[in-house]
Formats: C-alpha cells, sequence, structure tokens
C-alpha cells in the first residue's frame, strides 16, 4: 500500500478516534467534577421557574419542578457512566470466568450452561431484566444487577469460543501427541486471543447497557426519582411532550452523542484488529478516465477481409488498478486468432495474465480495470464497440467460459438442473418445462449417469469433476461459438482431469465450437491444444503448433517451460527450473521481460522487442540464431 | 425440510423446560413470602392459611412445579395476586397490540434495512454507501423510545397527521390501526433496521465477490437478475441469522415504545406487576414470550435451511 494511502486511512481513522475519545474523556471528566461543573443543585426545586426555555441563566431550561436541566444532565451522565461501568464489570466477572470453565471442562457442565445460555438469551432482553427487578425490587444498582447478568451471556459465549478454537489449534494437538498436558500450554495461549474480541465485546456491551439504562429509567423501573438520569428525564419530557417538547432534546442528545463515542471506538478497534479495507475508489476513477479518453481512438468498426477466424484478438491492452491505487498494465500487444472447431492453448505461468485475457473477451474484467487498446472481434463483430446491453447477449449465446474452480463456481444456492435450466430460459425463451428438459439431456450429455436426479442435487453435493461437467453442460446450454475454459481441470484430481479433457474433445466434435483453453500445464495444453500461445508476463512470447512449438521452441522462455515439464526429464537428476521469478507488472522492464533470467541476454535485449514474424511468431532478437532444443 | 423442522422442534423441548423450570423458580427466589404480599401485614391466622391452601403452597416445591407446568402448557397459568382475573385473560387482550407493534417494526426494519445494505453494497464508498453506513451507525445508537418521542413531537403534536397516543386495533378500523400504529413501528423499526443494514452490506459485498457471481454473468445473465437471484439468496443466510436475534430485541423494544405512546399493551402489564411483584403475571408474560420467540426461531430457521442448501440435514 502506498505511503499516501496509509496516510489518508490513518487520517479518517483519526477523525474518528480523536472526537469519539474526546467525549468519552470530558464525560468523564465532567462526571467526576459534576458538583463543580453544575451550575444548580440538580434536585433544587423551584416551581415558579417550572418548564422555561433556555435562557442566561437556565441554558438549557427547566423542567417541570423547576429544577435546571443543565445541572440535572450533568449529574445524569455520572449515573451513566456508574451504571454502565458497573453492569459491564458484573458482566465481565460471571461471564468470562464461567465461559472458560465449561470451554475447558466441556461435557456435562458445557450442556447444561449452554442450555441455560439459550434459555436466557431468548427472553427479550428488557423482559429479563424486568423479571429481575421484579425479583430484586426496583433502583440503580438492582437494575445493573440485572442488566450484568444479561450481557454476561455474550461474555461466556466469547469466552467458552476461544478456548474451543485453541483446543483445535496445531500446538495444543502436538503438545497432546507428545504426551504433554495441553492444559497449562492452553491457559498461555488464551489470553493473548481472548483480548481482542473482549476489547471489542466490552465497547459492544458498554454502548448496549447505555441504551438498556436509560431505557429501563425511562419506564420507571430503573432509577428512581428524583436523582437525575437521561432515563428518567425523557419520562419527564414525555409526559410534558405537548408542553415543553424541548425538554426531550439534552437528554436525548447525551445519550446519542455517548453511545455513537462508544460505538464508533468500538468500530475501529475492531477495523484495526480486524481485517483491513480494500478497493479504492481513486484507482478505478483514474482508470475509467483513461479508458473513456483512450475509446475516443477507437478501433476501426471497418470490416477486413472476411476471415474464416471465430475469434481474433489484435493489439489488446489490459489495465487494472493496483492496490496502491496506480493503473498497471497487465496484458499488452496481444493478437491471437482462433478459427471454427480450432482449440487454441494459452499457456503461461499464474499471474502472467492468461486468465484476465479471458475476461477481456467476456467484458468481465470489472470495475478495478479494462482494455484500454486493441480490437476484439467474435464472428466479425467488435465487442469492444458493443454497449453493456448487447455484450449481455453475446455472452452466454456466442461466447461462454467454463471457470477453475467448479466448486466455486456454481452458485450453492440453486439445484444445478435450475442452474442450466435458467440459462436456456433467459437466453433462449424456453418454458420451463423444456429448459429442464434440455437442462437433463445436457447433463446426460456431459457424462453423467441418472440425469434425472442428477439435475436436482445442489453443486455441494456434487464431486468436483461432475460439478466441472455440470459447469461445462451450462457453458454449452446455448451452443456458443466459442468456449472459453479457464484451467478447468487444474482444481481436479488427476485420476479425473482426463476424462474432463476427453470430454472437451468430444463437444468440440460434436458442438463445433472454437476452444481457448487457458492453462499453466503444456502436457494438458499438448493433450488438448491444436495451436499454443505461450504467454509471459502480460505478452505474448511464442505461438505455433503444438507439434513444431514441442519439438522445435524458438524462445528461451517457452524451451525453459518445455525442459521443466516432468515427462520430458528422467527422475535423476532433479527437475530443472528456469532460475528467477517473473517480475510483477510494477516490474516490468522497458525490454525483453524475459531477459533477467535468460542464459542468452545481449545488451540489445534491454531494447523493447517487437513480435518476429519470420517462420514462427517469436518475441525474442536472437530467435533465428539460437540453438534450443529440449535437454534431457 | 420436513426433518429439519422436526430436529429443531425436538431440541426446543429441553429449552422450554429449562425457561420453565426458571420462570417457575422466581416465586422460590424472590425475597418474602408471597402471602404477605397478597394479605398485607396484619392478617390472620386463618386467612393465611386460607390463601396458603388456595395458591397451593403447603405442596413440596418439586411437586408444585409440575402441577404449575401441567396447567401452564395448558396456557393457564393462574390468578392475578390481585386481581381475580385470569392471567391469560389479561395476556390474551394485550398480546395482539405488542404482537402487531413487533411485527410491523420487522417489516420495517427489514425493509429499510435490506434496501440500505444492498444499495451500498452494489456501489461501495459511493455516496449511497457512506450515508447508508452513517445512517447505520447513528441507528445503533439512538434509543428507540427517543426516536419515538421525536416523531411524536413532529407528526403527532406538531403536525397532527397522527394520534400522539392510544391503539386502535386492526379488526376494528384498518385505517385507525394504520394511523395508531405508524409513528411507534417507525421508532421501533428505524432503530433495529441498522443491524441488518450492517450485516446485509457486508453480506452482499462478500457475496459480489464469489465465483458463481462471474461465472452467472459469464453465462449472459443481465446484473439485475444475478444480483436479485444469485447473489441475494446466498447474502440472506447471514441476515437470516441477525434477525432471529433482532426478534427478541424488537420484542422487548416494543414494552418500552409502548410506554411512549401509551399503548395498553404487554409493556405495561408487566411494569405494573413489576411494581406489585406480581409474580403470575410476570411468569406468564415471560413463557408467552419466550413460547413467541421461539416459534419465530423456528420460522427463521427453516428460512435458513431454504436458503442454504447445506444446513438441510441430509
Amino acid at each position: 500500500m502506498s505511503d499516501s494511502r496509509k496516510n489518508a486511512r490513518r487520517l479518517s481513522m483519526l477523525a474518528v478516534v480523536i472526537p469519539a475519545s474526546a467525549v468519552l474523556i470530558a464525560l468523564v471528566i465532567i462526571a467526576i467534577g459534576a458538583e463543580w461543573f453544575a451550575p444548580y443543585d440538580p434536585l433544587k426545586q423551584s416551581l415558579r421557574e417550572a418548564l422555561q426555555s433556555p435562557s442566561a441563566v437556565h441554558w438549557l431550561g427547566t423542567d417541570n419542578l423547576g429544577r435546571d436541566v443543565l445541572s440535572r444532565l450533568i449529574f445524569g451522565g455520572r449515573i451513566a457512566l456508574m451504571a454502565s461501568a458497573e453492569a459491564t464489570i458484573i458482566a465481565i466477572v460471571l461471564g468470562v470466568p464461567l465461559g472458560l470453565f465449561i470451554g475447558y471442562r466441556g461435557g456435562w457442565w458445557d450442556w447444561f450452561v449452554m442450555r441455560l445460555v439459550e434459555a436466557v438469551v431468548s427472553i427479550p432482553g428488557i423482559m429479563m431484566a424486568i423479571v429481575i427487578i421484579a425479583i430484586l425490587g426496583t433502583g440503580l444498582h438492582r437494575a445493573m444487577i440485572a442488566l450484568g447478568i444479561i450481557y454476561s451471556t455474550a461474555f461466556l459465549r466469547l469466552a467458552r469460543s476461544v478456548v474451543l478454537a485453541e483446543r483445535e489449534e496445531v500446538y495444543v494437538k502436538a503438545a497432546r501427541v507428545v504426551g504433554a498436558k495441553p492444559n497449562r500450554i492452553l491457559l498461555r495461549h488464551i489470553l493473548p486471543n481472548i483480548a481482542p474480541p473482549l476489547v471489542i465485546q466490552t465497547t459492544l456491551t458498554v454502548g448496549a447497557v447505555l441504551l438498556a439504562e436509560a431505557g429501563l429509567s425511562f419506564i420507571g423501573i430503573g432509577i428512581q426519582p428524583p436523582d437525575a438520569s437521561w432515563g428518567t428525564m425523557l419520562n419527564t419530557a414525555a409526559t410534558y411532550m405537548s408542553l415543553k417538547p424541548f425538554l426531550a432534546i439534552p437528554p436525548g442528545i447525551a445519550i446519542v452523542v455517548t453511545v455513537l463515542s462508544v460505538n464508533l471506538l468500538g468500530d475501529v478497534m475492531r477495523d484495526s484488529m480486524g481485517r483491513g479495507i480494500v478497493g479504492g475508489t481513486s484507482a478505478v476513477t483514474k482508470l475509467a478516465n483513461k479508458i473513456t479518453s483512450d475509446s475516443i481512438d477507437r478501433v476501426e468498426p471497418l470490416e477486413e477481409a472476411a476471415s474464416s477466424a471465430t475469434l481474433k484478438v489484435k493489439n489488446l491492452e489490459v489495465m487494472v488498478s493496483s492496490k496502491s491505487g496506480d493503473v498497471i498494465p497487465v496484458v499488452t500487444d496481444l493478437g491471437f486468432e482462433i478459427a471454427k472447431g480450432e482449440t487454441l492453448g494459452l499457456v503461461g505461468e499464474s499471474g502472467c495474465g492468461k486468465t484476465i485475457t479471458g475476461l477481456a473477451i467476456l467484458g468481465l474484467i470489472g470495475s478495478g480495470g479494462g482494455v484500454t487498446r486493441g480490437s476484439i472481434k467474435l464472428n466479425g463483430i467488435e465487442l469492444r464497440n458493443l454497449s453493456a446491453r448487447q455484450l449481455q447477449k453475446v455472452r452466454g449465446e456466442e461466447v461462454s467460459m467454463v471457470f477453475q474452480d467448479p466448486t466455486t463456481s456454481l452458485n450453492p444456492a440453486y439445484t444445478v438442473g435450475e442452474q442450466i435450466a435458467e440459462v436456456l430460459r433467459v437466453k433462449r425463451g424456453m418454458s420451463s418445462k423444456a429448459a429442464w428438459a434440455r437442462a437433463i439431456e445436457l447433463i446426460a450429455r456431459v457424462g453423467i449417469p441418472h440425469a434425472a436426479e442428477r439435475a436436482k442435487s445442489y453443486p455441494h453435493e456434487l464431486s468436483g469433476g461432475m460439478a466441472q461437467r455440470i459447469a461445462i453442460a451450462r457453458a454449452l446450454s446455448c451452443n456458443p461459438t466459442l468456449l472459453i475454459a479457464d484451467e478447468p481441470t487444474t482444481a481436479l484430481d488427476v485420476t479425473v482431469q482426463q476424462g474432463i479433457l476427453d470430454l472437451f474433445c468430444d463437444l468440440q466434435e460434436e458442438f463445433g465450437m472454437a476452444i481457448l483453453f487457458i492453462t499453466h500445464d503444456l502436457a494438458v495444453a499438448a493433450d488438448i491444444c491444436d495451436r499454443i500461445c505461450v504467454m509471459y508476463a502480460g505478452e505474448m512470447v511464442e505461438m505455433a503448433d503444438v507439434d513444431s512449438l514441442f519439438s522445435n521452441p524458438r524462445h528461451p522462455y517457452t524451451a525453459g517451460l518445455l525442459t521443466a515439464m516432468p515427462q520430458s526429464s528422467n527422475r535423476n537428476p532433479p527437475l530443472p527450473t528456469i532460475r528467477g521469478t517473473v517480475p510483477t507488472p510494477q516490474m516490468w522492464p522497458a525490454g525483453c521481460r524475459f531477459a533477467e533470467r535468460c542464459e542468452y541476454m545481449q545488451s540489445a535485449c534491454r531494447q523493447p522487442v517487437p513480435l518476429q514474424n519470420g517462420t514462427r511468431l517469436v518475441r525474442c532478437l536472437r530467435a533465428n540464431e539460437l540453438e534450443l532444443g529440449v535437454k534431457q | 425440510m420436513l426433518r429439519l423442522i422436526g430436529q429443531r422442534l425436538i431440541a426446543l423441548i429441553p429449552l422450554l423446560f429449562i425457561v420453565s423450570i426458571l420462570t417457575f423458580s422466581f416465586t422460590s427466589i424472590m425475597p418474602g413470602d408471597p402471602v404477605d404480599l397478597v394479605l398485607g401485614d396484619d392478617a390472620s391466622e386463618e386467612q393465611i392459611q386460607l390463601v396458603r391452601e388456595r395458591m397451593g403452597l403447603n405442596v413440596p416445591i418439586v411437586q408444585r412445579y409440575f402441577i404449575w407446568l401441567g396447567k401452564a402448557v395448558q396456557g393457564d397459568f393462574g390468578n392475578s395476586f390481585f386481581y381475580s382475573v385470569k392471567v391469560m385473560d389479561n395476556i390474551k387482550e394485550r398480546l395482539p397490540v405488542t404482537i402487531s407493534l413487533a411485527a410491523v417494526s420487522a417489516a420495517i426494519a427489514l425493509f429499510v434495512g435490506l434496501g440500505a445494505g444492498i444499495a451500498a453494497a452494489l456501489r461501495p464508498r459511493s455516496w449511497i454507501d457512506r450515508w447508508a453506513t452513517l445512517g447505520a451507525t447513528l441507528g445503533q445508537a439512538v434509543p428507540n423510545f427517543w426516536l419515538g418521542l421525536i416523531l411524536a413531537a413532529a407528526f403527532a403534536v406538531e403536525l397532527r397527521w397522527f394520534p400522539a397516543t392510544g391503539f386502535t386495533s386492526l379488526t376494528e378500523s384498518p385505517w385507525e390501526w394504520l394511523r395508531s400504529i405508524t409513528l411507534p413501528a417507525l421508532a421501533l423499526g428505524l432503530s433495529s433496521s441498522a443491524a441488518i443494514a450492517r450485516q446485509s452490506r457486508s453480506a452482499m459485498v462478500g457475496v459480489l465477490q464469489q465465483d458463481y457471481i462471474r461465472a452467472a454473468r459469464a453465462q449472459g445473465l443481465s446484473a439485475s437478475r444475478v444480483i436479485f437471484k444469485h447473489a441475494l439468496k446466498n447474502a440472506l443466510i447471514p441476515v437470516v441469522t441477525v434477525f432471529s436475534f433482532l426478534v427478541t430485541v424488537l420484542l422487548g423494544g416494543a414494552l418500552i415504545v409502548e410506554q411512549v405512546f401509551a399503548i395498553n399493551g404487554l409493556g405495561s402489564l408487566a411494569i405494573n406487576a413489576v411494581w406489585r411483584q406480581d409474580i403470575p403475571v410476570i411468569q406468564g408474560i415471560v413463557l408467552v414470550s419466550v413460547v413467541i420467540v421461539v416459534g419465530i426461531q423456528l420460522l427463521t430457521d427453516i428460512a435458513y435451511g431454504y436458503l442454504n442448501p447445506k444446513a438441510r440435514p441430509v
């Protein structure tokens, strides 16, 4: 994260913390020195001065008995602080040890206390307080004992869950394995783990108690008159609502500001102890500006000589906004074609821009990025010129995508049959019945037995391989001319991978679609692809048909990948690797992006390297001179 | 689904049993003899014996509990200490008032909370998001009864659009019912919507980042269909959990908000019972409201099972 962003976040955090802490500190000071700060005795009545409006003498006016509202507000603050401290301390002292104990002991103790907690929690809090007050009698301390008992359940559950979570930690299990008693280790680790949630729960409780105390006093069973509390003041205000509505304002504001300050501090603590915030507007706006300015010199809509290619990508550039807020390119100058019925492999290491290329074709990069240059033509239509609505029509019908992890790319809340049938209904206008019947046909077609029953399954009830077959069936439901498959076998068991690859070949023969097959695995690509486009750090380094690429790589990176394939090397010596690591987009050099890792690097490689188009598309200055055969 | 309902119902039995023991034990924890409470200090020995007999206090406590429980499950909580009315009749008269207030408040809380939460989640860091977050933060700090007072001052006392006090039942006059319930339900519902808004925002933001959302878009489904069909059903799962907690909060809050608008619901019945230590009335109110809470939690469990297939028993 860049320094400016960090500072901005710290500033906005301080903008909350400083006023909130100031309010609470001021409240504590005023509460302690209430006698000194209050201009009048809060209990001194003067019926002649009843129900006055704010004036220089009485800054906040007077109540029905002529008592000074400001003085009562100040003494009410003292009560509010005392009450919330008292109830919170009771809650912690009752809840934490009991929660630790039952978490520790488990068994019958745990069962019984938790049922008791459930019982207490199922009684509305205010009603529980009313009951306890009915037993103990009214008054501040009794009401606070009641609230303390109620809120102790939250601390109890928290302490118990921390103990239970720690029990499952590796170091505790390890201690058990070596025969040590885990209890001592547990105790030592519980304290640091319980502190953060305890602090947060405490702030939540203080806020809740403040509100509850005001509520109980308001209905007359908390603080008893004539003592001033914010709740009793509101009780008075309610009675004189039509005569003097202003009476409700000072105590109400006092409650809101105090509770707000406590809650805000709690929020900040939770945020700083929990995870940070991601995303940002500034980068997206910057990017949006850039995209619009680029769009002015949009690709020419002129039709080129009709080509048989289903997909034609030219000079594609994709930018995304990084976490630090900068807009960076992740794909540059990328171009390829796929013919009807052909499979093109897009091969490269993770982070080289393969997946985002697939998403760029679909127009689905999202608000954090976009295509900034180049042309994407599907069946002769420039996708970059389409409106959002037109693009939506193209998706699913003309082009569709299969994702890496089938267990996350299917919606867990709907049956798999419904997810296929929905596409048919929406995109093809089929009736529910016809769509369902067709969905079952498709499920059977992708090789799943008992399709009619399987259609009623939810994704979590299927194996990974079966779920991926469903995802493929959905992608093909509208007969698209292009299928983008993004690492469709990577998340699957090795034993089912081959079945899925065979399915792709099989379906391509029947449906005749073009396939863009994205993978990091050259062996998989060799199995299924006709041609392979090798990508490195956001650009294409080499493209050729599978046989030529494997037998005669022209780019040192391709050669390195081939050498690193397990199949092509002996078990002994160990698997060769390419030295160094892939540079991140921010670190891309101006010249050849592979230069740093290349053993054939020359000084000329420091200059930008264009794609050479001789016998082979390759981005290497020395493509024609190097002897690169795959080392055995 | 039936299996889920069956499992939950069975799990409720120990809970209700413990609540009944807790509730029954009020009489025995209470300082002082309930007989003194009823008769005052200068009662004769015969009178005391008579009352003890009538209240069943001469039987051992365990036996007394089961007699009480046997009647309670049939809806008989005995008579009030002070009025010769059946507690259940008293509750039956007040309950519909409190229930209708809590129900309308729940509807408002859901509508406002979900609306604000989803609108904020769709455009994180936009002005809608900022205002919704601000509103939710403020909403959690505003006491519902104070909001009630302010609403009453503005719309009942000043503008006279709504009655400031009282309650008309739905069967009597639907229009007057709506007028009498609007302000209290707004006070209670708006202050409860904050929790729903916060939860639904964070759930929706999380769900929108899921793979299956992108996959649904890749199938060419419209943004609104993806949001309101594919994302919403998943985002509602944690909201349902919050809502089931909120039910108890609303029921408790109703007791207080009723006082602002001088509505004769369970609230004033309970408060008067506290002052007189009228234990049978309190026992009745507690048990009835726990049954309601538990019933609604059962409904939310069913909703949870509907939304989340993984939670259904196999």
